[in-house]
């Protein structure tokens, strides 16, 4: 399934969930992955939401690097 | 006459003031009430923080011994102390019942339990399983109910459950522990118990459909007064006002809970407001519920011998072997893959294989995935995960792997130029074919690298597919065993 990460497409396996999108997307654009369980993410409203919440195909979230 | 028109009067008060329903003429409460309910979602297992829960239950009970304690689903799964029990996930249920949650609707993870011990846990619950799409074959003891109706302090509260379903028509869970069950859609559900808002003076949702379908169901049916939401694990502060429904829900294992209060008068819900209690940050425990889930926490279960090594494990790759076999025989795959840095001891004695010493090796919690891919692809992915792991090659079963590496200053592995993929039996693979692979989630994550297929979720996760695996084996003997054999070249 595709969703967005920092409004960039990321394919990633059905049923992940925030923390595998997350840590694809750091990964592809070479950033520190050490701390990735403490970073803030927000759905595409706004909202925060945890790393173990499910995705599914199109979702869109956001994190401060 | 005058004692005559004396009970008239008070009977007349006695009718108006209590909810009932006689036939269909529903007489509604008609004093100003405030309800109050205690939400929480997504709990996962957490029961470190359940003393908390009910430290924060026992204040709001003091202001009102009426409190509505509801979960939306998902109690279980993301805590080997709790999912992992001697009846697995019966902590949370036991703490439940002591704290008084009077109900709960079901979350996907519930089926992550086998049907037999989902049938045991609902037996074992003190308070129902609210859920009115899901419809268990009878013979399989899963009951739960579509609604049910609470006297609150006279006021008639319907709460009506749902579950989420997935493009397949099914929660997201193991589909082995779904055969049996028949799901209907959320929408169709809700219409056909619309008819309840006529029944009763408060009408709530119990959700576990995530916030987006929540706010949907809002804008279709203003008919609820609230919906209680799990799934997405999304942190409303307090509640949002959708369509003039409120929505709560908050992040996942008990970081917060929804304090919600409703106000009733003549029968209609005229206010709304809600605040998020912070539970795993509370210094107040209630202490006898603190013992409980330390005596939870001292598991025997973690001590059960699960399998026999008849010879000890000496190297990571005996043991990651192990861990491949795992993945590939419990998911009917062809190959089984973890990353290295996912095998966290390298040494076993030979006897006695338990629960903690699989919890130790693979304490991740992490998903499975199966894909089906080509043997370009499974190189490609194998060569992705030596490169995000480290420079450490992934081991794997089902094949062998031989790999040539460039040496860094340090005479170690830096850059792959050749691997040779072959079957257990030093076959090539056939070029023509896609193998079902299963790699744990992480490692599937990880190696970033071109592939059709990108996977689905198995719905195991891959310590509870080893201590299957060992149990089905019952002895084991990896000494010598070799799945990757590495060469520096100059």
């Amino acid at each position: 399934m595709i969703v967005k990460v920092n409004n960039e497409e990321v394919r990633i396996f059905k049923g992940a969930s925030v923390k595998h999108a997350l840590l694809r997307y750091i990964l592809r654009i070479k950033a520190d992955v050490s701390n990735i369980e403490k970073l803030q993410v927000k759905d595409c409203k706004g909202h925060q939401i945890d790393q173990d919440a499910p995705l599914k195909e199109g979702d869109s979230i956001t994190v401060k690097l | 006459m005058k004692r005559l028109l004396y009970l008239f009067v008070i009977l007349s008060f006695i009718a108006a003031g209590c909810s009932q329903k006689k036939g269909n003429n529903y007489i509604r409460a008609s004093y100003k009430t405030d309800i109050h309910i205690v939400s929480g979602n997504d709990i996962h297992g957490a029961i470190e923080n359940m003393p908390m829960l009910a430290a924060a239950v026992d204040s709001l009970r003091a202001i009102d011994k009426s409190l509505l304690v509801l979960s939306a689903g998902d109690n279980r799964t993301g805590n080997p102390l709790n999912d992992l029990y001697t009846i697995p996930a019966f902590p949370m249920v036991a703490l439940m019942n002591y704290i008084g949650f009077d109900a709960s609707t079901f979350g996907n993870h519930e089926f992550d339990s086998e049907q037999p011990l989902l049938s045991k846990l609902i037996n074992l619950s003190n308070f129902p399983y609210i859920c009115a799409n899901v419809f268990p074959d009878t013979e399989l003891g899963i009951q739960n109910i579509p609604y049910k109706f609470f006297d609150v302090k006279g006021v008639k509260v319907c709460i009506l459950g749902v579950i989420q379903l997935g493009i397949q028509g099914i929660p997201d869970s193991n589909p082995d522990h779904l055969k049996g069950i028949r799901f209907e859609g959320v929408e169709e559900t809700i219409n056909k118990y619309l008819y309840l808002r006529d029944q009763c003076d408060v009408f709530i949702l119990l959700s576990h459909i995530g916030y987006e379908d929540d706010c949907a169901m809002a804008e279709k049916f203003p008919q609820f007064d609230l919906i209680v939401g799990g799934h997405t694990h999304t942190q409303i502060e307090g509640g949002e006002l959708h369509n003039g429904v409120l929505i709560t829900q908050n992040v996942n294992k008990l970081q917060r809970v929804t304090h919600t209060i409703l106000t009733v008068e003549n029968g209609k819900v005229t206010g709304k407001r809600a605040e998020n209690i912070e539970i795993s940050s509370s210094k107040n425990k209630n202490p006898f519920v603190a013992q409980i889930v330390e005596k939870f926490s001292d598991n025997p279960e973690l001590k059960r011998v699960l399998a026999v090594a008849t010879a000890p494990f000496s190297t990571y790759e005996e043991l990651g072997l192990l861990m491949c076999d795992a993945l590939k025989e419990m998911t009917h795959s062809e190959i089984g893959f973890t990353n290295m840095g996912g095998v966290r001891y390298d040494t076993h004695p030979k006897g006695d294989f338990t629960v903690d010493d699989v919890l130790r090796l693979d304490p991740f919690g992490n998903g499975v995935v199966i894909m089906e891919l080509t043997p370009k692809e499974i190189e490609d992915m194998l060569i992705a995960c030596f490169y995000a792991d480290r420079n450490r090659f992934p081991y794997t079963s089902g094949i062998k792997c031989d790999v040539e590496y460039t040496a860094n200053a340090k005479n170690e592995p830096e850059k792959v130029v050749k691997l040779t993929l072959t079957t257990d039996d030093g076959k090539p693979l056939d070029p023509n074919k896609k193998y079902k692979v299963a790699g744990n989630a992480y490692a599937v994550t990880v190696s970033d690298s071109p592939r059709e297929d990108e996977g689905r979720e198995f719905g195991s996760i891959s310590s509870d597919l080893l201590i299957k695996f060992l149990t089905e084996k019952k002895q084991i003997n990896y000494s010598g065993r070799r799945c990757l054999t590495e060469h520096i070249v100059k």
